[in-house]
């Protein structure tokens, strides 16, 4: 029986952590464990909708990649444009080159592909292939692109990486282009962007959507990108490419993250439009009110509700500072990364009134017997609901966020942040019965 | 021919992980990249198998792979013993483990007398061979490692080798044997390797009358298990109903005791009934029978004869995995050397019966019947416990899609 009390001795508190080094794992045997960059990059192809997959490395991986995408439209399903060149011993002694040809040769016949991403997994980078040089050679040989993504999970975190680099790749296919005065959408990962506030705002202003990457895009969507006259950035992950292409072709981008705080919301819209050049929307602070409306009506009802974080479509600290400032008690917070030089603005509130326990994501299993000791009333993420209404705790379920940016999002959470309590009351009811 | 358009053929380690998840009382350590871990819940849940306080990984860090440190590996055994206290901590190599050459054995061994767990560990990291290696190297290592010396003998009990939770219906296969011996001898099953048992069931394995193997691939552990207890056994799987028959009574020759005549009876009436298929087929105008199979060598093998029997040749019967494991394999098996052979054989089908994979059968003509007999299952899923493709209804199953394919043939 793991001992709860134990497991959280081990961990230190947001105060004390001084770099992600900081962030321990509640156990060293976890599960299910993060998620692998490979999948970041299976998902970012998803959305380039003539551009193929080609996974490089043993059938394992190659395996779970394409039973991801098995039930994906996007993919094309089991036929789709998720392919693999599987390694076996030989190739790992004596280098995957030779397959690889191979397996493009077949690749380029049979799927004329407009571009293939060619993505590495751990035994290739622990080999040392040199895949780029390869992609190179393909890209001059066929005269389509070849884009070399590399995705070994022992240098990284999570899958996340594995869609940055995926994106960032596409920098490559980009070409200095005529202005078409749009703007590109960068870094929305799941739930469509037409579905959401920001991309009505600016339908309703006239301002036209160029390439969205990874959400839904071409390949010559991509090549022509630099013609817009904006990037936005939706998430993190996107910053590096929108960095790139504000070095090279000059594109201002704006971060446009899946805030939580309506002010924060505000000024990122100011921003926003300052850069397209146009004034701010009236709407804009009609939705702002709103927006507090729904903060000031959730605040009574959450003053002191306790929580534990695990993962949403939000970024960790912002999300934490928003609850906490709420009247909410974070007890455990689970991230990959806290820099206190970086995230101040949000520490600052967030240690003002708390000091949860921080530890690294993924790792369910642990978490059950801490549950017995904090007795938390919510769980913000992936869990098993029955299991954690046995313990008196409601899981807040903050998916269709995914689709959701702009103020949209404050009422949405603060929606359920406040039902989630209610429920979480009622299962405490039912555990004390 | 590189390019693996569809799934490919899960690998070594796979095997191994799916079998030992099927044992209960046992802890598995994947010691490598934590995504691994992640990415395979899909495939094990959908194969039944819970993984919740079964299934840990340790991941690795840069670190790890460049230095060859194993404390957090280590740290975790420890860990799970404390936590836990299973009997066996089962410790799988990742590929990157392998590939870097972890001793993960010397790890297990100076381990060893710091936790109460046995230690076990498999080194394959997936790159000797596909699934079905593996599953030879899971049975082989059980029963070298895990049975005890003076296990309580039980003589109405059987144990199963070669099952593997990896194969199509496999559950509803092992529901339809525990009937049969059942109702044949009043045998009970003993442990399964590898399909819902436990770690004191292999223990017990030295007690059983004899050593069922379903599979090639087992063979070689009822060959150990012999050796060390005198166990004899049987190989050979169930299918059609003359199959079933014959299965039957090998059994009993080898127990010494017949077989129930009411079941004997039963599958002689189903015997004459099927063989009225052969003339069906005389009756045709256009069309000459033919099946094509693909899948497990057992399974293809096994429902090929079947097959034969009412007058249906199966033309093409294609190996989803490797021979590497069969003795003497059929020569008119074929182990396809790559995807793309595989795919031009069944895209040149016509007015065939199919029994195959869902991938295999999504390339075919749709002017064939199709029935899926083999992972992996893409359409649809596996919720049914009670549909086999071994034993009585098993064969009845497959008769229905005959009489489909009856039905469309001219």
């Amino acid at each position: 029986m793991i001992d709860g009390n134990e497991i959280l001795s081990q961990l230190k508190k947001l105060r004390d952590v001084t770099t992600s080094k900081d962030i321990r794992q509640l156990t060293y045997a976890m599960f299910p464990g993060t998620h692998c960059p490979l999948m970041g990059a299976a998902m970012a192809v998803r959305g380039i909708k003539d551009a193929v997959l080609l996974v490089v490395g043993t059938d394992e991986c190659a395996y779970y990649t394409k039973h991801m995408t098995l039930y994906s439209d996007d993919f094309g399903g089991l036929g789709g444009r998720c392919v693999s060149a599987v390694l076996d011993t030989r190739d790992v002694t004596f280098g995957c080159k030779a397959k690889l040809d191979s397996a493009v040769a077949e690749l380029v016949a049979e799927y004329k592909p407009r571009a293939v991403f060619v993505v590495t997994t751990c035994v290739v980078e622990v080999i040392g292939d040199d895949t780029d040089s390869m992609a190179d050679a393909y890209t001059e040989q066929y005269g389509i692109p070849f884009l070399s993504v590399h995705t070994e999970h022992f240098k990284c975190e999570n899958h996340l990486p594995g869609l940055e680099r995926t994106i960032t790749a596409c920098f490559d296919l980009m070409q200095q282009c005529p202005p078409a005065g749009t703007v590109n959408l960068l870094g929305q990962r799941m739930g469509k962007f037409e579905t959401t506030e920001l991309s009505r705002i600016l339908r309703d202003n006239g301002v036209k959507i160029g390439m969205q990457l990874p959400c839904g895009c071409t390949v010559d969507e991509i090549v022509t990108a630099a013609s817009a006259k904006v990037n936005i950035v939706v998430n993190a992950i996107a910053l590096p490419l929108a960095q790139k292409m504000r070095e090279k072709f000059g594109t201002p981008y704006v971060f446009f993250d899946k805030y939580t705080d309506p002010d924060r919301i505000l000024k990122t819209y100011e921003t926003l439009f300052t850069a397209l050049e146009m004034e701010l929307p009236a709407e804009i602070k009609e939705l702002y009110r709103k927006a507090k409306d729904a903060v000031a009506k959730a605040k009574p009802e959450l003053q002191g509700v306790s929580y534990i974080y695990g993962n949403t479509p939000f970024d960790c600290l912002e999300f934490n500072q928003f609850m906490v400032k709420l009247g909410m008690v974070p007890q455990i917070i689970q991230t990959v990364s806290v820099e206190p030089e970086r995230d101040q603005e949000y520490l600052t509130d967030i240690l003002a009134n708390a000091d949860p326990y921080v530890t690294k994501t993924a790792n369910i299993a642990p978490l059950q017997y801490v549950y017995d000791v904090l007795h938390p009333s919510l769980y913000l993420g992936h869990e098993y609901a029955p299991r954690l209404r046995k313990k008196g705790i409601a899981v807040v379920r903050s998916d269709a966020a995914s689709g959701m940016l702009g103020f949209e999002i404050t009422e949405f959470i603060s929606r359920e942040l406040v039902r989630a309590s209610q429920e979480a009351k009622g299962y405490q009811k039912e555990v004390l019965a | 021919m590189s390019l693996t358009r569809f799934l490919p053929t899960p690998s070594d380690r796979m095997g191994i992980l799916w079998s030992l998840l099927a044992i209960e009382d046992c802890v598995i350590l994947e010691y490598g990249p934590a995504g691994t871990t992640h990415f395979s819940m899909g495939l094990f849940g959908e194969l039944g198998e819970s993984q919740q306080n079964r299934l840990f990984t340790t991941h690795m860090s840069e670190d790890d792979v460049v230095m060859g440190d194993v404390s957090r590996l280590e740290k975790a055994l420890v860990e799970i013993d404390r936590n836990f206290a299973p009997k066996v901590i089962f410790v799988v190599a990742s590929s990157v483990a392998a590939v870097i050459g972890t001793d993960i054995k010397g790890v297990c061994s100076y381990m060893q007398e710091k936790v109460k767990a046995r230690l076990i560990a498999f080194e394959q990291g997936g790159f000797r061979g596909d699934y079905s290696v593996g599953l030879l190297e899971a049975y082989k290592l059980l029963v070298q490692e895990l049975p005890v010396e003076h296990p309580e003998t039980k003589p109405d009990t059987v144990n199963l080798i070669g099952f593997s939770m990896g194969s199509y219906r496999a559950l509803s296969d092992r529901w339809e044997l525990e009937e049969l011996l059942k109702r044949g001898f009043g045998l009970k099953i003993g442990a399964c390797l590898c399909g819902e048992t436990s770690i004191h069931a292999v223990e017990q394995m030295g007690g059983a009358a004899i050593n069922l193997v379903l599979r090639e691939e087992g063979l070689p552990a009822a060959q150990i298990l012999e050796k060390r207890f005198g166990t004899p056994f049987f190989a050979g799987s169930p299918y059609g109903y003359q199959g079933t028959l014959d299965w039957l009574q090998k059994i009993g020759e080898m127990l010494g005791r017949p077989c129930n005549p009411e079941l004997e009876a039963e599958l002689r009436e189903r015997i004459n009934e099927a063989a009225q298929y052969k003339m069906y087929w005389m009756m045709l105008k256009e069309d000459c029978p033919k099946a094509a199979l693909t899948g497990e060598y057992h399974t293809i093998t096994g429902i090929a004869e079947f097959l034969g029997e009412l007058g249906v040749p199966a033309e093409n019967k294609i190996c989803l995995h490797t021979l590497r494991g069969i003795s003497n394999p059929d020569p008119s098996v074929r182990a396809c050397a790559s995807e793309k052979e595989r795919l031009d054989i069944l895209r040149g089908l016509h007015r065939q019966l199919i029994l195959a994979d869902d991938p295999s059968m999504s390339v075919c003509p749709s002017d064939n019947v199709f029935l899926r007999i083999s992972m992996p299952v893409v359409r649809g899923g596996q919720v049914a416990k009670h549909l086999p493709l071994m034993g009585i209804r098993g064969a009845d199953f497959l008769l229905e899609t005959l009489e489909e394919y009856l039905q469309m043939l001219k």
